[in-house]
C-alpha cells in the first residue's frame, strides 16, 4: 500500500513527469539518437508558434476551425438532445425510429465525408455537417438514457400537484431531473466534435487540420506540433469553461 | 375533538371502489365519505393495498369500477386534494420554497402571492428560515416537513398522507405526530392517513378503517371501521387507548 499523495506533491510529480519527457525528447534529438527530420526540437516550438502568430496564420486557421466547430456543435447538440428527449418521453416516436437509429449509429462521422463533399462541396458547411453527426449521437444517447432513468416517483409528485400537461412535466420534472446526464453528454460532445474538426479539415477544408497537412508536406514538423498543442490547449479551455457552467447549473447537487 | 360540521357537504365520497393490476384484484367495494376536518386512518397488513387505495381515491391510479368524487370547490387558488408521500420526494433541483410552490404553479396566483402562499405553510412546520436552502442540506425529518408544507400550500380539501412518518426515526416520528395533531386545528382539510402503525392510527385519527383480505389472492375489503372517541391531547395516557389499539389489532389479526 502506498500512502495517498498530497495535492502539492501530486502537482510536483506531474510537472516533473512532463518536463522529464520534454528533456528526454530534446536530449535524444541533440545527441543524434532521433533524426531531426522526424520530430522537431521541443525548444524550437515557442519560436515557431510566435512566427505563426505574428504572420496572422494562427489566428486565421483557429478562427476558421472554431467557426465550423461551433456551428456543428450547436446543430448536433440541440438536435441530439431534442430527439433523445423526445424518444425517451414518446414511446411511439421511439419505436418508429429505433431501427433507423440502430442502423445509422455505428457509421463513424468521417464515413460521411463523401456525402458531405457531394452535398456541400469542400467548404466549412461540409465540416460543420461532419462534426454535427458525431456530436448528435453522443447527445442523443446521453439525453435519452438520462430522461429514461428519471425516478418515476417525481412524475407522480408532479401529477399529485396538478402538473398534468406534457409541457409542465417536461420542464418541471424530465429536463431538470435529467440535467446531469444531458450536461454530461454535452461535455462529451464538446470533445468528440473537436476531434472531428481536425479530421474533417485534413481533406482540405480551411482550418487547423489543413494547415497541419500543408506543414507536413513541407516536413515542417515544428509547425505540426504547434497546432497539435493548439488543439490540446483549446480543448482544455473549452472543457474548463463548460465545467464552470455545468457546476453552476447543477449547484443543487450535493 | 374535530367532529365534522353537521351541515357541511362531504369533501370526498367514494362508492364501491375496486381496483386491480391486470387480472389480479387488489381492492373491492370500498366506500368512504369524508367531511371537512375529519381524520381517517387506514390500517392493514403490509401489502394489503393501503397505498393503492390512496391512489385509487386520488385518481393517480384510476379505479376499475366505482366512483370517487372530490368536489373541486370554487376557489381558483386552491386544489381539491394534495398528498404527502412516504419519502419526502422533494425536487432536489428546487430550493425549499420552490418545492412548496410546485402545487401553486398553474393556479390563479401572482408570483408574489405564490411566494407568500409558500411561506405560510413553511412557517407552520417551523421551516420558514430554510426557504432558500437546497433540500439535501435538510435532515430527513425537515424534508418530510417541507413535504407537508408543500401539500398544505394548495389549501386542499382532502389531504392524503401515505405512511408519512414510517421512514423517520422514533424521536422525529413522535415529534411530527405531535405537530400533526396541532396542525389539525389550523386546517380545514380532511385527512386520509395510511399507516401500518396501529398506535399511530389510534393516536391521530377520528376513525380507523381496517383493510384486510378474506383469503390469499382475494381482493382487500374494508373489514371494519372503528371510532376513536378520545380527546386529541394526551391520548396515549388515556385508559381507553390501549384497549382501542388492541381492538384494531384484533380486527387485522382476524384477516
Amino acid at each position: 500500500m502506498t500512502s495517498p499523495l498530497t495535492r502539492s506533491r501530486r502537482t510536483l510529480l506531474s510537472a516533473a513527469g512532463l518536463s522529464g519527457f520534454l528533456l528526454l525528447w530534446e536530449l535524444a534529438l541533440r545527441s543524434g539518437l532521433l533524426p531531426g527530420s522526424l520530430v522537431p526540437l521541443p525548444s524550437a516550438i515557442p519560436r515557431v508558434f510566435w512566427y505563426e502568430l505574428i504572420d496572422g496564420i494562427w489566428l486565421e486557421v483557429v478562427r476558421s476551425s472554431l467557426g465550423h466547430y461551433s456551428v456543428g456543435l450547436l446543430l448536433g447538440s440541440s438536435l441530439g438532445i431534442a430527439v433523445g428527449v423526445s424518444a425517451a418521453l414518446m414511446p411511439r416516436f421511439n419505436a418508429l425510429h429505433a431501427w433507423l437509429a440502430r442502423l445509422l449509429r455505428p457509421i463513424p462521422p468521417l464515413a460521411w465525408i463523401p456525402f458531405a463533399i457531394i452535398w456541400f462541396g469542400i467548404n466549412p458547411a461540409a465540416a460543420a455537417f461532419i462534426i454535427s453527426i458525431g456530436v448528435f449521437w453522443i447527445n442523443y444517447f446521453a439525453s435519452y438514457s438520462a430522461v429514461r432513468s428519471v425516478d418515476p416517483d417525481f412524475d407522480e409528485v408532479a401529477l399529485a400537484f396538478g402538473q398534468r400537461s406534457f409541457l409542465a412535466r417536461l420542464t418541471k420534472v424530465s429536463l431538470p431531473a435529467a440535467a446531469p446526464g444531458i450536461l454530461g453528454g454535452l461535455r462529451a460532445g464538446l470533445g468528440q466534435g473537436w476531434m472531428t474538426v481536425v479530421a474533417a479539415e485534413l481533406f482540405g477544408i480551411p482550418g487547423i487540420g489543413q494547415r497541419m497537412m500543408e506543414a507536413s508536406s513541407l516536413l515542417a514538423t515544428d509547425i505540426v506540433v504547434v497546432y497539435m498543442l493548439t488543439i490540446a490547449g483549446l480543448y482544455a479551455l473549452f472543457d474548463f469553461l463548460f465545467m464552470l457552467v455545468q457546476h453552476r447549473v447543477l449547484r443543487w447537487q450535493p | 375533538m374535530n367532529r365534522p360540521i353537521a351541515d357541511a357537504s362531504p369533501v370526498l365520497s367514494a362508492r364501491e371502489v375496486s381496483l386491480g393490476f391486470g387480472y389480479t384484484p387488489v381492492l373491492a367495494g370500498v366506500d368512504l365519505t369524508l367531511y371537512p376536518r375529519e381524520f381517517i386512518a387506514v390500517v392493514g397488513a403490509s401489502g394489503v393495498g393501503k397505498s393503492t387505495l390512496l391512489r385509487a381515491l386520488t385518481g393517480l391510479l384510476p379505479p376499475q369500477s366505482g366512483e370517487v368524487v372530490i368536489p373541486a370547490g370554487n376557489a381558483e387558488d386552491t386544489r381539491a386534494w394534495s398528498m404527502v408521500f412516504q419519502a419526502p420526494r422533494l425536487f432536489p433541483w428546487r430550493r425549499v420554497r420552490a418545492n412548496v410552490e410546485l402545487g401553486l404553479e398553474g393556479l390563479a396566483l401572482s408570483r408574489a402571492e405564490r411566494r407568500q402562499r409558500a411561506l405560510e405553510p413553511l412557517a407552520l412546520v417551523g421551516l420558514d428560515a430554510y426557504a432558500d436552502r437546497w433540500p439535501h442540506t435538510l435532515s430527513g425529518g425537515q424534508q418530510q416537513r417541507v413535504g407537508i408544507a408543500r401539500a398544505l400550500a394548495v389549501r386542499p380539501r382532502v389531504l392524503f398522507m401515505d405512511e408519512p412518518f414510517s421512514a423517520l426515526d422514533a424521536i422525529t416520528r413522535r415529534r411530527l405526530q405531535q405537530e400533526l395533531i396541532a396542525l389539525r386545528r389550523r386546517t380545514e382539510a380532511a385527512i386520509v392517513f395510511v399507516t401500518h402503525d396501529i398506535e399511530e392510527a389510534v393516536l391521530l385519527a377520528d376513525r380507523v378503517m381496517v383493510l384486510g383480505d378474506q383469503a390469499p389472492g382475494q381482493p382487500a375489503r374494508v373489514v371494519d371501521t372503528l371510532e376513536v372517541d378520545l380527546p386529541l391531547d394526551e391520548r396515549r395516557d388515556h385508559p381507553d387507548f390501549a384497549p382501542l389499539v388492541q381492538g384494531v389489532e384484533a380486527r387485522i389479526g382476524d384477516h
